[in-house]
């Protein structure tokens, strides 16, 4: 290759130039775009392969399971690199997000070795990792052999990575000195509060900066914007309702869902803490709230505020940047801020949400494995999925100081940086990590919503839940 | 039945009037969604002026989808054709055991015959989750998983015993009369059986299969625990427009249609024995 | 005429073909489905045992205690109320409805047996599809129901996020889904009865809703059995509309059999105590169909004894 083309090439690998600049750049020279996208993989490639041997399980086929998302996208966009600069083919299945962890649940637990590695979220392997299914990651990480110089694995956020181990104890603390690796992170979402900028500046309020504030503003805004209604939340009979917003929030004021003596869990839910803090939520819920709050999971809430149905949701960082854009009514109006409901806590505490990738056990091939886990969780993919895809929000803290990445997100969705930034050192899983994880979310949520229909007040609600809760730990002998 | 009155007929009327509104109004609205943009579907009120748009149905076609996050790439059509196939094939295998079972039935007292019919019904007590982990495990030993081999079996399950317990009832619903005399004549028990028997019955072999093949259609856990990505149906495609990035009403409304229109060609088709049917009168005992 | 009596029986045919023909008849179907018995047995054994999928140590037999610990539990008699309400809700909604259709639609006309297929559309939606836009049309937003009712004076109709509504929402969408399955088996039904007695009954100037209760219903019953049985054995079994509406709730109003042991199963991974639910599921379908199968016998036998 001419010197010329290729320092262009391993400008825009190193980030200083963007992809179109490259293209134009490359136009001049003239190069095909596809000529020049061939050129980027292989300038990728050699970044990443210094001084080891991708090419080692070449002819080598891999299989994936993963969920239709715009990270399983960005990843399929950039799979020709992996493939090029490895020698092995990647095939892979999508499964929609609905059914998605079913299919993980049902190939997993036939023993099916179809699958070498899957996308997962941390809770799920609270209940793979134990139950046999996946390997700790920690095997390869650490073994200088098996993975490249340049992983950098210190490079990915301490909470994720303490938030994707554990030592399997229930209650065992995560990212604690025994822990296994069960899954790597890929990319995440913390939740913090994204809003209607114009239908803020109609009401003349700014974004609340506390619980009590988060009640009155969002009661404020149902009341004078006379329709939307002031603040979006789940309200699903799931853990997904516990996982976002609530637990953020519930976190924040050093409120437990479990508390763990010599090994044995106890329900923590009726504190005194924790029913004040219930009740400001349900309060909330039922003054400011979707009406038909039950039902909505994610897809509600956010599609509610990209249609401009509500004013404001506490709910994952990234539900707000996708409903900024696309064909959403209200996109290029919103705006987002890191919330501490606290008024005593010095920082945000979102509980996170953390796409990864797993290795299954019944994996036949797991070393190659290893290799494209290590490169879908790389600086280089990571930066690539940053800066050109919708991957966002990267793991990795040298992603997060690239300013191509900062400057398109700075442009399109003010304020999102600042969010994220101020939260995500206090951004980790602040549930406990035990193996009845979904059954008593689920309860919990279940508990929630008898609350806010009233059909039982939080108080009695909360120590007949707690109550329930320690008699089925008990009865699977973590109680 | 002919001497109604006015009055009669004008309450009819509004009464069929009323069933069609109740029953059609989610289709149309559906149908009327499937050529909207999501923004125009998210409207506050909702209303009926939009201007229509066919990139949902090209999405679909094509496999390109535009999200927030982007083109997506997905495989509707390969969903498609995998129900047709599946629905169909299992449909055809189904009424091939389940026609003559149901006339034997009908026709014959034999020992064990009342068992044999029960126990085939009854394999559609099982809820289909109680089956399905073992299933999965035996499948894998068979290396059956992940086969249209595989998935036809199972969806026997759904098909068999609905086509042998209604065509039973109508063969037994038709008199042996016509049978005997065809036998008489000197016809071998298979000719009469098909030239006389299947023939008579066929109103109810065609609502049978019909409502089987709709079942077969409808059903998604199976293939979605027992199959990989590339033999999915329609039912578990569709749901890929709940994306991470919203969900797209349109397109799913469009999925909706797209998978409604082959079995509607097939009723449509079917029709005519469907519920016109022969006059059956003529020939009951 | 009886059934006993085989379509004729030329001399040639053996003894023992005639004997051997209804067996090969209805074998292939029988042997085409008996390997299900094999996962269903294992799927017993399962219930027996203390078998959660993230807790391998504690694997172990426990003969009946999964189904002993339901007897106790208030949860599973809710369950077992809901599951019982829901099914006989929707299977006689469905049946009084199907059948009042099936009658406006008996003549043969071009327009009744079109809309007889036009009808049946709702059944060709899948459930879990019809459920995703049913929420849509009730969302209190952008849902044109939601709007409809508000024109006439509901404005906070809360569908199936009220507890007080839920069962009511489910309700409708099972009935808006399924009421065509009634509809059109009760129509065949219907169009093949024999025309005699109702001609008779015609000159004899019968008041008609004597002719439909001692004549109509009376001979239709056959078809009614067959197509409320399956119903029942779907509507008991019912998950698909439920869960896509409500995913049980709201708080644990519409935690029927399925949704629970679907939970049970994959997100708690609790397969011992998701098998037990479901064999307690089976058993009480077998009982209902057991009831019903006896009837229908029972039926046909009259029928034909008096024909």
């Amino acid at each position: 290759m001419y010197d010329k083309e290729k320092g262009l090439f391993e400008a825009f690998v190193a980030g200083k130039m963007s992809r179109r600049e490259l293209l134009q750049a490359t136009g001049k020279l003239g190069l095909s775009a596809s000529a020049a996208g061939l050129l980027i993989n292989q300038a990728q490639t050699r970044a990443m392969a210094a001084d080891f041997d991708w090419m080692k399980f070449k002819g080598t086929k891999l299989k994936l399971l993963l969920n239709k998302h715009p990270y399983a996208d960005a990843m399929i966009a950039n799979i020709e690199t992996f493939k090029s600069m490895t020698g092995m083919d990647v095939a892979y299945d999508i499964f929609p997000e609905d059914v998605y962890f079913d299919k993980v649940t049902a190939a997993l637990s036939s023993g099916s070795g179809e699958y070498d590695a899957f996308m997962t979220g941390a809770y799920m392997t609270w209940t793979y990792g134990p139950a046999g299914w996946i390997d700790d990651l920690n095997e390869y990480i650490k073994d200088p052999a098996k993975t490249n110089p340049n992983y950098n694995w210190e490079d990915v956020l301490p909470g994720l990575r303490a938030s994707t181990s554990w030592n399997g104890v229930p209650g065992g603390e995560l990212g604690s000195a025994d822990a296994k690796q069960w899954c790597t992170p890929w990319g995440y979402e913390l939740n913090n509060l994204s809003y209607n900028k114009k239908m803020f500046d109609k009401v003349g309020v700014q974004p609340p900066k506390n619980l009590d504030e988060l009640v009155a503003t969002s009661a404020k805004l149902t009341k004078d914007l006379g329709g939307p209604y002031g603040i979006g939340v789940r309200g699903s009979r799931s853990w997904a309702t516990i996982h976002p917003g609530f637990l953020s929030g519930y976190a924040n004021f050093g409120e437990k869902d479990f508390n763990v003596t010599d090994g044995k869990l106890k329900a923590a839910m009726n504190s005194a803490g924790s029913k004040d803090f219930h009740k400001k939520w349900v309060q909330m819920i039922q003054e400011s709230g979707p009406k038909d709050w039950a039902n909505y999971t994610w897809y509600q809430v956010g599609t509610d505020l990209g249609a401009g149905a509500s004013a404001m949701i506490f709910d994952a960082d990234i539900l707000g940047y996708f409903m900024n854009g696309g064909d959403n009514k209200e996109k290029g109006n919103l705006g987002y801020a890191p919330f501490a409901a606290n008024p005593a806590a010095s920082a945000p505490t979102p509980n996170v949400w953390i796409w990864s990738l797993a290795m299954a056990s019944a994996g036949k091939q797991k070393d190659a494995t290893w290799y494209f886990l290590q490169w879908a969780t790389s600086v280089e993919h990571d930066l690539f999925g940053a800066r050109k895809m919708d991957f966002v929000n990267p793991v990795r803290a040298s992603v997060w100081k690239d300013e191509e990445f900062r400057n398109r997100i700075d442009k399109s969705y003010p304020g999102y940086l600042n969010q994220h930034d101020s939260s995500a050192p206090g951004a980790k899983i602040y549930f406990t990590a035990q193996p009845l994880f979904f059954d008593l979310t689920t309860l919990w949520a279940e508990n929630l919503q008898k609350m806010v229909a009233k059909e039982i007040p939080v108080d009695e609600g909360l120590d007949k839940m707690a109550a329930e809760m320690d008699a089925k730990l008990a009865e699977a002998g973590l109680g | 039945m002919d001497h109604t009155s006015t009055l009669e007929k004008v309450i009819r009327g509004v009464l069929i009037t009323l069933v069609v509104i109740f029953f059609m109004f989610p289709i149309v609205w559906i149908f009327l969604m499937s050529f909207q943009t999501n923004e125009s579907i998210l409207r506050i009120p909702p209303s009926v002026v939009f201007t229509p748009t066919f990139d949902n149905y090209i999405a679909l076609v094509t496999g390109e989808m535009r999200t927030a996050a982007g083109s997506l790439q997905l495989d509707f059509m390969r969903n498609l054709w995998n129900s047709v196939l599946l629905s169909s094939v299992s449909v055809v295998i189904a009424l091939i055991l389940g026609v003559p079972a149901a006339y034997a039935f009908a026709r014959f007292k034999f020992r064990l015959g009342e068992d044999i019919a029960f126990t085939l019904l009854s394999f559609r007590f099982a809820p289909p989750l109680l089956v399905l982990l073992p299933l999965s495990l035996y499948f894998k030993t068979l290396g059956l998983t992940n086969t249209y081999v595989g998935l036809i079996w199972v969806y026997q399950l759904i098909c068999l015993p609905l086509i042998l317990w209604i065509v039973r009832g109508y063969f037994e619903d038709l008199s042996p009369d016509i049978e005997h005399a065809h036998r008489i004549a000197g016809y071998s028990w298979f000719q009469t059986f098909r030239k006389i028997a299947i023939p008579l019955a066929l109103p109810g072999i065609a609502a049978a299969g019909l409502l089987a093949f709709i079942f077969a259609w409808n059903n998604f856990v199976f293939a979605l625990v027992l199959a990989s990505a590339d033999k999915q149906p329609v039912t578990v495609g569709a749901l890929a427009f709940v994306t991470a990035s919203g969900i797209q009403y349109g397109q799913i409304a469009a999925a909706i249609i797209f998978s409604i229109v082959p079995t509607f060609v097939l009723a449509m088709f079917a029709q005519r024995y469907l519920v016109e049917g022969l006059s059956l009168g003529a020939v009951k005992g | 005429m009886t059934t006993s009596a085989m379509p004729g029986r030329p001399a040639k045919q053996s003894r023992f073909r005639r004997k051997a023909l209804p067996y090969l008849l209805s074998l292939p179907a029988l042997l085409m489905c008996i390997g299900i018995l094999i996962p269903f047995i294992t799927a017993v054994y399962y219930s027996l045992l203390r078998y959660r999928l993230n807790l391998p140590a504690m694997k172990g037999f426990i003969w009946f205690q999964n189904y002993l610990n339901f007897f106790t539990d208030p949860k599973f008699w809710n369950t077992l109320k809901i599951s019982l309400v829901y099914a006989g809700l929707t299977v006689v909604l469905e049946l009084v409805l199907g059948l009042a259709i099936a009658l406006l639609l008996q003549k043969r006309t071009r327009l009744n047996n079109f809309l007889s297929i036009l009808l049946l559309l709702p059944l060709m939606t899948a459930p879990a599809l019809a459920a995703l836009m049913w929420k849509l049309m009730t969302n209190p937003n952008f849902g044109i129901l939601s709007y409809l009712v508000s024109l006439l004076g509901f404005p906070d109709m809360k569908w199936g996020s009220d507890p007080a509504t839920a069962l009511f929402t489910v309700t409708l969408v099972d009935v808006w889904v399924y009421t065509p399955f009634m509809m059109i088996l009760l129509l065949a039904g219907l169009r093949s009865l024999p025309p005699a007695p109702f001609e008779a009954a015609a000159l004899d100037g019968v008041p008609r809703s004597f002719v439909f209760f001692r004549i109509t219903l009376p001979m239709l019953m056959p078809y009614i059995l067959t197509a409320t049985l399956f119903r029942l054995l779907d509507s008991i079994q019912q998950f698909d509309i439920i869960y896509a509406m409500t995913q049980g709730g709201p708080g644990d109003k519409l935690l029927v059999f399925q949704v629970q042991a679907y939970l049970d199963f994959f997100q708690a991974t609790n397969v011992g105590r998701s098998a037990a639910l479901m064999i307690i599921l089976w058993a009480i379908t077998y009982a209902l169909s057991n009831v019903f199968i006896k009837q229908w016998l029972k039926l046909r036998e009259k029928a034909h004894g008096a024909a």
